[in-house]
């Protein structure tokens, strides 16, 4: 699903933020990435995510190589991933259901299709009942699932998740952790960035550990398939 | 496209195009919702562009009042042929027959040297003083109606009726006219001018505003760029937007105009009366209306356009 090859980062002013990332996670699998602070944790999801171009080597996502994306083709790329965000991001001039519905209105689905996906998505993270409130009324784990329904709603081939959990107590951070292991054991690529070691600990997934842009830890064994091997 | 085989969950929109004017109707909705959600900011944009576009608006109708009203004026062009006062009455009569049978005059009316006095004395209020004058300074006067034809023609009507020995002076009426209608032209030109600055102006209003509400809505339109809404999807409210801006300015304008009209009208009707002509105001027509509304529609897509053609791409996640 990700492939970086040499991946440098660079920022103007010459910070690198990534040096040299080579990693390979596969179509399926589900990884934490970890580090400090500043270790280039975002800087790797931005470049997944198309916000970010690397400086130097290549980035791919399920072939695509996202160097070269043209700008037309970055929102349709984007539809195939799903992002959670730390501060969840949600619309606050809108309800939970229209949060959580933007991304299949996006792609143009019927009413009737986004009703049902919403609703769909809204059950599974435990919020069902509150698709009329508004996210300012909700709690800071409710938002934050409101966030992960939102992200999941289109069925996206991909999960990236920067620090979800960063502002809960312990208990609702290891309900968020449990929602992504669900969704990747249906088959969704998860990637995970987040700095909780203990909570990381107990779910026993692979590891991808910076430090300064460096890659000090990969527990991934690489992309299982053969070359030329497309998941159409 | 090597990227389809990302798009695996294609929508299940069986019917794209449907979907695509359905989000147009949602945009169409959403962008009102929005406009009703902050009434303040809305009803001060509107009304900015209503009063703006209700100058060029009110010159407009003045001039088409004007404009028919000078053309009552030209129907009635005359021509005024004052004789020497050592022309007889029977000699005056010939002169009014020979000009009576000319080609380019419809009519003519003979007011003798005794009528012109007896209607100066009824008419002036100096009958008495009148009465003490040993003779009659008035001479004998006839009012030629010419066929209906250009200012050129009809001047070369009064010259040859100028060079008529009889005649001491040939006095077209219409002078004061043509003068009427060359300050009409002026102001015709000086009221494209003025529309033309005060559109420019309502597409800044209309860019400012829809400049303001894209820098309230950044954090709405990274989410929605990162959740892979396309440029054209994000564009359509604000777009939209400006629209509804456009169109409730150009009713604003056109209730400002009518009402103008309605406090005017009163004493013109008065007017009117004093001079007992059969002026009537008009006031805007249908087709005048359509244009009004469409031209402030479209100055509001144009500046909406504008704002989210300089800074909608400028706004990109980071």
């Amino acid at each position: 699903m990700i492939e970086f090859h040499n991946v440098t980062k660079r920022y103007e002013g010459g910070y690198e933020a990534l040096s040299n990332v080579s990693l390979q996670l596969g179509d399926g699998e589900m990884a934490f990435l970890t580090g400090h602070s500043g270790a280039g944790k975002s800087t790797l999801l931005k470049i997944i995510a198309l916000i970010e171009k690397p400086t130097r080597g290549q980035a791919l996502l399920n072939r695509i190589n996202l160097n070269t994306v043209s700008r037309h083709r970055i929102p349709y790329i984007r539809r195939n991933i799903g992002i959670i965000f730390q501060d969840h991001q949600l619309l606050f001039d809108r309800p939970v259901f229209d949060n959580v519905a933007l991304p299949l209105q996006i792609q143009g689905y019927r009413p009737q299709e986004i009703a049902k996906r919403t609703r769909a998505a809204l059950d599974k993270v435990g919020l069902l009942k509150k698709e009329k409130s508004m996210p300012i009324t909700l709690s800071g784990g409710e938002q934050q699932r409101v966030g992960i329904a939102r992200a999941v709603v289109h069925k996206p081939l991909l999960l990236l998740a920067d620090e979800p959990t960063g502002n809960l107590d312990p208990m609702l951070s290891r309900e968020i952790m449990q929602i992504f292991v669900e969704f990747n054991q249906v088959g969704v690529t998860v990637l995970v960035a987040s700095h909780d070691l203990g909570l990381i600990d107990e779910l026993d997934k692979p590891r991808i550990t910076l430090n300064q842009g460096q890659l000090i830890l990969n527990d991934l064994i690489g992309d299982k398939r053969e070359p030329g091997d497309g998941w159409k | 496209m090597a990227g389809s085989n990302l798009r695996r969950h294609k929508p299940a929109t069986t019917n794209k195009i449907s979907a695509y004017f359905l989000h147009h109707l949602q945009s169409l909705v959403f962008s009102l919702g929005k406009i009703y959600q902050a009434p303040a900011t809305t009803i001060m944009t509107v009304a900015v562009i209503g009063i703006t576009l209700s100058l060029p608006g009110g010159f407009y109708l003045f001039l088409k009042n004007i404009d028919a009203m000078s053309g009552d004026f030209r129907s009635s062009t005359q021509i005024s042929l004052y004789l020497d006062l050592d022309v007889s009455e029977k000699q005056a009569r010939a002169v009014d027959k020979d000009i009576g049978g000319m080609e380019k005059v419809e009519s003519t009316r003979f007011i003798s040297r005794e009528q012109s006095l007896e209607e100066f004395r009824q008419n002036s209020g100096f009958g008495k003083s009148i009465d003490t004058l040993s003779s009659n300074p008035l001479p004998h006067t006839i009012v030629v109606e010419p066929v209906a034809a250009d200012s050129f023609e009809i001047r070369n009507l009064v010259n040859q009726l100028q060079a008529m020995p009889e005649v001491k002076i040939a006095k077209l009426d219409t002078e004061w006219l043509e003068r009427l209608y060359t300050i009409i032209e002026i102001a015709k030109r000086s009221v494209t001018i003025v529309t033309i600055l005060f559109a420019c102006a309502v597409l800044l209003i209309i860019g400012n505003t829809i400049r303001l509400d894209i820098q309230n809505r950044y954090q709405e339109i990274i989410v929605t760029k990162l959740i892979g809404a396309t440029d054209a999807f994000i564009r359509r409210p604000f777009l939209y937007g400006g629209v509804w801006y456009g169109l409730m300015g150009g009713v604003v304008s056109w209730l400002i105009v009518e009402i103008g009209y309605l406090v005017i009208s009163g004493p013109l009707e008065r007017l009117n009366l004093l001079y007992q002509s059969e002026m009537t105001l008009i006031t805007f027509s249908f087709h005048d209306f359509v244009v009004l509304i469409a031209s402030s529609t479209l100055l509001g897509l144009a500046g909406s356009w504008i704002a989210v053609a300089r800074h909608l791409n400028q706004i990109e996640p980071s």
